[in-house]
């Protein structure tokens, strides 16, 4: 129980972390220190092997794979920190809502959720996406749409057993307002899940970029993203198979890090 | 067959220190032996260390026999042949011992079967005679969560016997149970003692007292008295033995003589009816409790007693009836003190930080905390620690602590003392009930205790379910 | 269990309703005439679109009417089943989706059977062995695969048996083995979840009261395990692997797409890209139809095996 409390994060949740760190500071480094263009074309430098000036070489129009990955990871970065912040906010805020309220509230958040949950999530997202094909805006909107209700679920179920619960009877007896509820039992019981379902988020929405820009759905080329990569240089697997292994092994350590962040809680 | 055990100064520790003290006891065939103390980790270790599945965490020195070998130095191969076949165990808990998704019937069937090895009619005819005997024919096609706690209770025995073991063990049998479940299990003991031998341990007086035979009282893991039931329960010669027995309610001082009560009606309830879901709680109930007074709520567990109590606080609605509160029952002047202590703290933080809220909350005054603390016999440093690290007797002190600080008029008290031990539970309600005496402040006592209500309350009105 | 499917019911028409709303959407999206062009070209062949063309098929699809009416009559074509023809080969959906429809069940099935046969026998395995070398070792195995988008695992796959090994064929379908690859990918990945959760329900019983109560009993270790320990260790299983199975279904749009396999996820997936309507309406409901099917087939099980569910 003290121990816990002085670390609140496993051994594999710390190597997880190390592992977001590293890329982070690869991704954000990138594009404060090394100043080449992720689209630029050179086609007479196709297939450059890594050398000084390009350190991971060239791709099969000669763009420079260091910047062109290092793009890809802010883009990754950035989606899943904007869908996982406004899913999150979105879900508990709703949760709580539902659970205090009940009634009509309750059903009529229930009943989206439903129509939510009633569809796989990368068909709907598919289904956002070819609305406005190539549009990162619909991207962020329909994998934020699919990630809310996580929360919502989880924190309705734990907020209505904890308002029914003693421990808040008793701080209403004692006249104490929502907010402290919230703040002092609410919050605390969901908290651990809250964070371990954003690092699943993330991880989640990471994935289904990557996905969507794999079957050609998602963001258009020249855009440096990481599915999108991996199904443009599949072709050339057997001449340069270390260029495809570059965005495979980012999206694995990407995925693995926020995986490995959320713990054994699911 | 015969099964004896026989114990010779078995120490078991933990990394912390002993939990239990060179402990010496025999159990002969047909002797039935009840060992008395608080609720605490000792007792249930030896259970444990009898059926040879004492945790890694803990050491053992001692010489330790049952039906002729050492279960703790033996393999899992040898100590398994003795489980059930010699040697049962009542399950504290009869919900959680048995399989959620098997039939009664079944879990009793494959005893007979699998365990005695007998063909399958006379497994079967054994069984439906097993569960005749044990009035439990009724609950032969239900799963577990069908049963009511006196079925399951049976249905476990039922099993825990059915291999032929002659020696059993319980451990704390009547734990968290109301008067009518206390009875089965008493019943289900006694029948134990018919057929073999029994050890039992319990916080309960009474489980003793109805069960004979040799008692052994045990404080801090350290054996202080033994010898028979009737005399040791009669005039005990240890200390704490005395103490526990003194801490018994049918003991306990009564209360003065009878008060002038302010003429002051705080709460008034008239022909209270109230339903939760389609079934009638309770009926046309009236009850007015004045200023000062104290009135103790009897009845078994379903009778309605925590709902009434709920229901005069506001927090649940009721159907027919009138209830008048006075108008001095604003917010934070009617508070309610819960049965099991952590339930009334938010978990995880410091509980001097949950008193510091409520303090500044309510703009109090903060120099009373010391007296109240001294008063309540808590020490200082237990407010830098959250409700979880605090022991259950402690919290329930610094619960009462909490209430009066804050000057009450009404206080709903929901079985506060009952899963304490004795000692500590007299400590509380004398407390409570002397606070609200002095404050004139209202307090609904409520309890399965009738003792323990009679010697505290003003007057005990009785729920029938 | 009438209650089970009501509630599926339910969720069917939710979804059927949900996708027809967003296809509509996504029809009022596209510009002006465009529609009707791409609906001439899919009828009459690229060359012989005209304006003429295009205009008629405008008049017979209603498309000048007000969003409502159009939007009246796009659930009501829904309702009678009516789902139009493919605007990429003009042939109607309902054809085309029976096509696919058998791919894609036999892909799903493949993977499912492929998912048990690994994740029981490694799940107990570890759950017995709990905090062991085996448990550990395989709680490796199943982060790492756990950390691959199902295309990247499925593209690890054909590297190692179809380009390194050369054992399978690489994708499309042709015969039995074009199977194998796909499945193999799928039920991983499902494998790589579904084991851990076998693991931890197995070490939940193994710690139980009532399983200890069992042996106390005297029944001996291998009978309680088989008379007290499997059941309880499917049933939360089980209801875990509902949630999860949308896994299945995501899955299949990826890796059917991947391995070039013909069913209705590849088709899904190539009626977004195209932006053929129709078929994007038709492929995203059978998908969510699957979805439905298998919840229900869970719901079911999960109904036999416990007697808890049918209390009322």
């Amino acid at each position: 129980m003290m121990l816990s409390r002085k670390n609140p994060f496993s051994t594999w949740q710390c190597i997880g972390l190390a592992l977001l760190l590293c890329l982070l500071i690869f991704a954000v480094g990138e594009w404060l220190l090394y100043h080449a263009s992720p689209t630029a074309q050179h086609l007479s430098e196709s297939f450059q092997t890594p050398n000084s000036a390009a350190p991971l070489g060239k791709d099969q129009f000669g763009r420079d794979m260091l910047a062109r990955l290092a793009a890809a990871l802010r883009l990754s970065f950035l989606l899943a920190l904007l869908s996982v912040f406004s899913a999150a906010i979105l879900g508990v805020s709703a949760g709580i809502c539902a659970a205090w309220r009940g009634g009509w509230v309750d059903s009529l958040l229930n009943f989206i959720v439903n129509t939510v949950l009633a569809l796989p999530g990368l068909v709907l997202v598919l289904l956002f996406a070819a609305i406005v094909p190539g549009s990162f805006a619909m991207l962020y909107v329909a994998i934020s749409l699919v990630l809310w209700v996580e929360y919502f679920r989880l924190v309705r179920a734990v907020s209505k057993t904890v308002i029914n619960g003693a421990p808040v009877q008793a701080s209403r007896l004692f006249g104490f307002g929502r907010w402290y509820i919230v703040k002092r039992h609410i919050w605390p019981a969901i908290r651990a899940n809250v964070l371990s379902l954003a690092a699943f988020g993330a991880a989640t929405s990471i994935i289904m970029l990557s996905s969507v820009g794999f079957v050609y759905v998602g963001l258009k080329p020249p855009t440096a993203e990481l599915g999108l990569m991996i199904v443009e240089l599949f072709p050339y697997y057997s001449d340069a198979p270390w260029l495809l292994a570059q965005p495979l092994i980012v999206l694995a350590l990407l995925v693995l890090g926020f995986q490995l962040l959320a713990g054994s809680r699911s | 067959m015969s099964v004896d055990v026989m114990v010779d100064k078995l120490t078991i520790s933990s990394a912390q220190g002993v939990i239990l003290h060179e402990l010496s006891f025999s159990l002969t065939a047909a002797e039935s032996l009840t060992i008395l103390g608080h609720t605490g980790a000792g007792k249930s270790l030896l259970v444990q260390a009898l059926m040879g599945n004492l945790p890694a965490s803990l050491s053992h020195r001692g010489q330790l026999r049952v039906a002729g070998i050492d279960p703790l130095a033996s393999p899992r191969r040898a100590r398994q042949l003795l489980w059930g076949k010699q040697v049962s165990m009542l399950p504290q808990e009869p919900w959680h011992a048995l399989n959620p998704v098997m039939k009664v019937r079944e879990q009793l069937y494959e005893v007979w079967r699998w365990v005695r090895g007998l063909p399958r009619a006379e497994a079967d005819s054994l069984t439906a005679q097993n569960m005749h005997d044990l009035d439990l024919t009724d609950a032969a096609a239900k799963i577990p969560s069908q049963l009511s706690g006196g079925m399951a209770q049976r249905a476990a025995f039922a099993m825990a016997n059915a291999a032929g073991g002659q020696l059993m063990l319980a451990d704390e049998p009547t734990k968290g149970l109301d008067a009518s479940r206390r009875h089965t299990v008493i019943e289900l003991l006694q029948r134990q003692q018919r057929r073999g031998s029994l050890l039992t341990i319990t916080h309960d007086i009474d489980v003793a007292r109805a069960l004979g035979g040799r008692v052994m009282v045990l404080n801090q893991g350290r054996m202080v008295e033994q010898g028979t039931a009737d005399k040791l329960l009669r005039s005990p010669q240890h200390p704490y033995t005395q103490r526990l027995l003194q801490a018994q309610p049918q003991h306990w001082p009564a209360h003065g003589s009878t008060r002038e009560l302010s003429s002051e009606v705080l709460v008034n309830a008239e022909n209270l009816t109230v339903y939760r879901g389609k079934s009638r709680i309770f009926d046309e109930l009236s009850l007015s409790i004045q200023a000062g007074e104290v009135v103790g709520l009897a009845g078994d567990s379903g009778s309605g007693k925590s709902t009434l109590g709920d229901v005069l606080l506001g927090l649940l609605p009721y159907q027919q009836g009138r209830l008048t509160l006075a108008p001095t029952l604003a917010v934070g002047a009617k508070l309610k003190l819960y049965q099991d202590p952590p339930a009334s703290f938010a978990a995880g933080v410091p509980l001097g930080k949950l008193l510091q809220e409520l303090i500044h909350r309510h703009r109090l005054d903060a120099a009373q905390l010391s007296p109240l603390m001294h008063r309540l016999q808590l020490l200082p440093h237990l407010l830098q620690r959250p409700a979880e690290q605090v022991s259950g007797g402690e919290l329930q002190r610094l619960a009462l602590l909490r209430v009066m600080l804050i000057r009450p008029r009404f206080i709903v008290a929901d079985e506060p003392t009952s899963r304490l031990d004795p000692i500590t539970a007299q400590m509380i309600t004398e407390q409570l009930v002397s606070y609200c005496r002095q404050q004139q402040c209202a307090l609904l006592l409520i309890s399965h205790d009738r003792q323990l209500l009679d010697k505290s309350c003003d007057r005990v009105v009785q729920l029938t379910g | 269990m009438k209650h089970i499917l009501w509630r599926r019911a339910w969720q069917a028409l939710l979804m059927a309703w949900s996708v027809a709303t967003l296809t509509f959407i996504l029809l009022r999206s596209l510009p002006g005439n465009d529609m009707a062009y791409r609906i001439a070209a899919g009828r009459y062949g690229d060359d012989a679109v005209s304006a003429a063309a295009a205009q008629a098929v405008s008049q017979e699809l209603q498309l000048q009417q007000s969003a409502w009416l159009q939007y009246g009559h796009w659930l009501a074509d829904l309702l009678t089943l009516n789902l139009g023809n493919s605007l990429v080969t003009g042939a109607p959906v309902v054809d085309e989706l029976s096509h696919q429809l058998g791919y894609t069940l036999v892909l799903a099935a493949a993977a499912i059977l492929v998912a048990v046969l690994l994740a029981i026998p490694l799940g107990l395995w570890s759950g017995f062995k709990a905090g062991g070398t085996v448990d550990n070792g395989i709680l490796v195995g199943s982060v790492l695969v756990r950390a691959q988008p199902v295309f990247t695992l499925g593209l690890l796959l054909i590297f190692m048996f179809a380009l390194g090994l050369g054992w399978l064929p690489v994708a499309g379908f042709r015969e039995p083995q074009y199977v194998v690859l796909p499945a193999l990918t799928l039920g991983l990945s499902l494998a790589a979840i579904a084991n851990r959760v076998v693991r931890n329900s197995t070490v939940q019983v193994l710690n139980s009261a009532y399983y200890e109560f069992a042996q106390l009993k005297g029944l001996s270790p291998t009978r309680a395990f088989w008379r007290h320990g499997l059941r309880n260790v499917l049933v939360p299983t089980l209801a875990f692997m509902g949630i999860q199975l949308i896994g299945l279904v995501e899955g299949v749009i990826m890796i059917e797409s991947l391995f070039a396999w013909p069913g209705i996820g590849h088709g899904l997936s190539h009626a977004v890209f195209a932006r053929d309507i129709p078929m994007l309406q038709g492929t995203a409901l059978v998908m969510g139809l699957l979805f439905v099917l298998v919840n229900t087939l869970v719901d079911i099980s999960c109904y036999w095996l416990d007697p808890r569910s049918r209390e009322p």
